[in-house]
């Protein structure tokens, strides 16, 4: 499987055309929670065709505020109503101090962060009655460290039983940013409970530090480590195309969908012809 | 909570520096890369604001623009988890505030006021609409109000009039309507006088026959002007859906 993150920008020719044909679509509940109109029309016609993902911005799993359980009831009311397969959210914060950023920070590298946040994502499980995916986010900066990233990231596994989602460009950017080997990484987690894959394009603005766009084309380097994921993994995982700005052509978006499935079906393939 | 205070802290600290631009050392950042989170933020909340308000930023200075988004963002807790939906905060922080534009600009506050009511009726959740007619006789049938609608005063013209053209000259009292047409979505402005407002109000409240609308606009207008007045309303409405039809009954 792989699909599209849902964008108001192609919403009308998604549904008018049959050139973009994603397995499923992602959207951010945030986006879509209380909306009516016009956008909720569309959108409404677009989960009635395609299987619905979500993947939550404001949830703030590694905040040291409180839970917002006003905004986590609106959410499971969601959830439900749209049937969505897949919740997930980001190893990060994005509130504190009663106050709303709107954009994902890193959380300290600690092992009391470790249980404070693995506590909260096994309370938000109990509260939506469901598994979620935790997404390991992109960083510019640590904020305070005691483990390491990867330390980090399975402690927290460790503590919460939720699912992992491998952002493999996240894990590209991150690697180049931070300077370790990506495969590395991606070899030291537990890709058992990897049950999602995002994928994206990002922006190099300088010798030494990437952002994380969504705004370009996927680069090779990224499709390599996807590759190598697959191979890893050995079984066949929903993967996502995430494209955020500068959206281009939708026949540019489905050939770099395309471009994942040959990649995930060659390497499932080998692999299985391997085995026989 | 589980988490240290010095893990607390390093988070408030940078959230703090995120929302401010005051950098306060953190010390195990990268110093050189930390800033790319205050940059990104702030594009973030540039963005919304100004997509939510195009008629204030374009009023105000690109300084008194600059200014107000970085007085807001550094002085107000965003309380909104959905990010479309935080711009609205900046109309309380303007008020609450008093904030120094509004003296400059005394319109500000209803300019901004009537940009949200925009966005709000093009997004807001849809309404149950009952069945109705689409053929009647509006002076026999009950006629069905467009549920998805917001009615406001203004003190000012700003649905009227490029806002850098009011003056206090222009002072006055105007009301507008601001409802979605069903099959489009699209929000549909209507300049309105006091009996069309006390029509649309009563219409929302519960079902008014014709004669009970003449009424209304007899206490503002001859009974000739009155009916001329009320028909031509009602057909103008129905065309541009802030009425939907003759309600069947039952």
């Amino acid at each position: 499987m792989v699909g599209i993150g849902y964008r108001k920008d192609f919403a009308e020719e998604f549904l008018t055309s049959n050139i973009l044909n994603p397995s499923f679509i992602e959207v951010a509940p945030e986006n879509w929670i209380g909306v009516g109109g016009f956008w909720k029309k569309h959108f409404t016609q677009a989960i009635e065709k395609y299987p619905l993902f979500t993947h939550g911005l404001s949830l703030s799993i590694g905040s040291p505020d409180d839970l917002d359980y006003q905004f986590l009831g609106q959410l499971k009311k969601f959830l439900n109503e749209t049937n969505a397969e897949v919740y997930s959210e980001h190893l990060s914060f994005s509130k504190c101090d009663n106050a709303h950023l709107y954009d994902l920070l890193p959380i300290p590298f600690t092992e009391d962060a470790v249980k404070h946040v693995a506590s909260r994502i096994n309370e938000v499980q109990n509260i939506l009655e469901r598994r979620i995916s935790i997404e390991i986010v992109s960083y510019y900066s640590p904020l305070s460290v005691e483990l390491t990233e990867l330390e980090f990231v399975n402690a927290i596994l460790g503590e919460a039983s939720c699912d992992l989602l491998l952002d493999v460009n996240n894990v590209y950017v991150n690697s180049f940013n931070h300077q370790y080997n990506p495969k590395d990484f991606i070899n030291g987690l537990p890709l058992e409970r990897v049950n999602y894959i995002h994928m994206a394009g990002h922006e190099k603005i300088a010798d030494d530090l990437i952002i994380d766009t969504h705004g370009q084309a996927i680069i090779d380097p990224v499709y390599d480590l996807f590759g190598y994921t697959m191979k890893l993994l050995g079984r066949d995982v929903p993967v996502l195309l995430e494209r955020d700005f500068n959206i281009p052509e939708m026949q540019e978006l489905q050939a770099e969908m395309d471009h994942l499935a040959y990649i995930k079906s060659k390497t499932l393939i080998r692999r299985k012809d391997a085995v026989i | 909570m589980q988490l240290s205070n010095h893990s607390y802290m390093q988070q408030s600290i940078l959230a703090a520096y995120c929302r401010t631009g005051e950098y306060q050392p953190l010390t195990e950042v990268n110093e050189k890369h930390v800033h790319q989170y205050r940059r990104l933020i702030y594009n973030i909340i540039d963005d919304s604001i100004s997509s939510a308000y195009p008629l204030t930023s374009n009023l105000l200075s690109s300084d008194e623009w600059n200014k107000l988004i970085k007085d807001f963002f550094s002085g107000h807790s965003c309380i909104s988890p959905q990010v479309w939906n935080m711009p609205e905060e900046l109309i309380a922080f303007v008020e609450n505030r008093n904030y120094y534009l509004i003296e400059k600009y005394p319109l500000l506050l209803e300019l901004l006021r009537f940009e949200w009511l925009e966005v709000e009726v093009y997004m807001m959740e849809d309404e149950l609409i009952p069945a109705c007619n689409q053929h009647g006789d509006f002076q026999k049938d009950e006629l069905l109000l467009n549920p998805e609608i917001r009615v406001s005063g203004f003190e000012y013209p700003v649905h009227l009039r490029n806002a850098s053209e009011i003056g206090e000259s222009d002072k006055g009292q105007y009301y507008t309507s601001l409802h979605r047409e069903p099959d489009t979505g699209k929000v549909i402005f209507t300049d309105l006088g006091m009996p069309h407002v006390q029509l649309i109000d009563s219409l929302y409240n519960g079902r008014t026959n014709y004669q009970q609308m003449l009424e209304i606009f007899y206490r503002y207008a001859s009974e000739n002007e009155a009916k001329m007045a009320l028909d031509h309303f009602i057909k103008a409405s129905l065309k541009s859906k802030l009425l939907l039809g003759f309600l069947i009954n039952n």
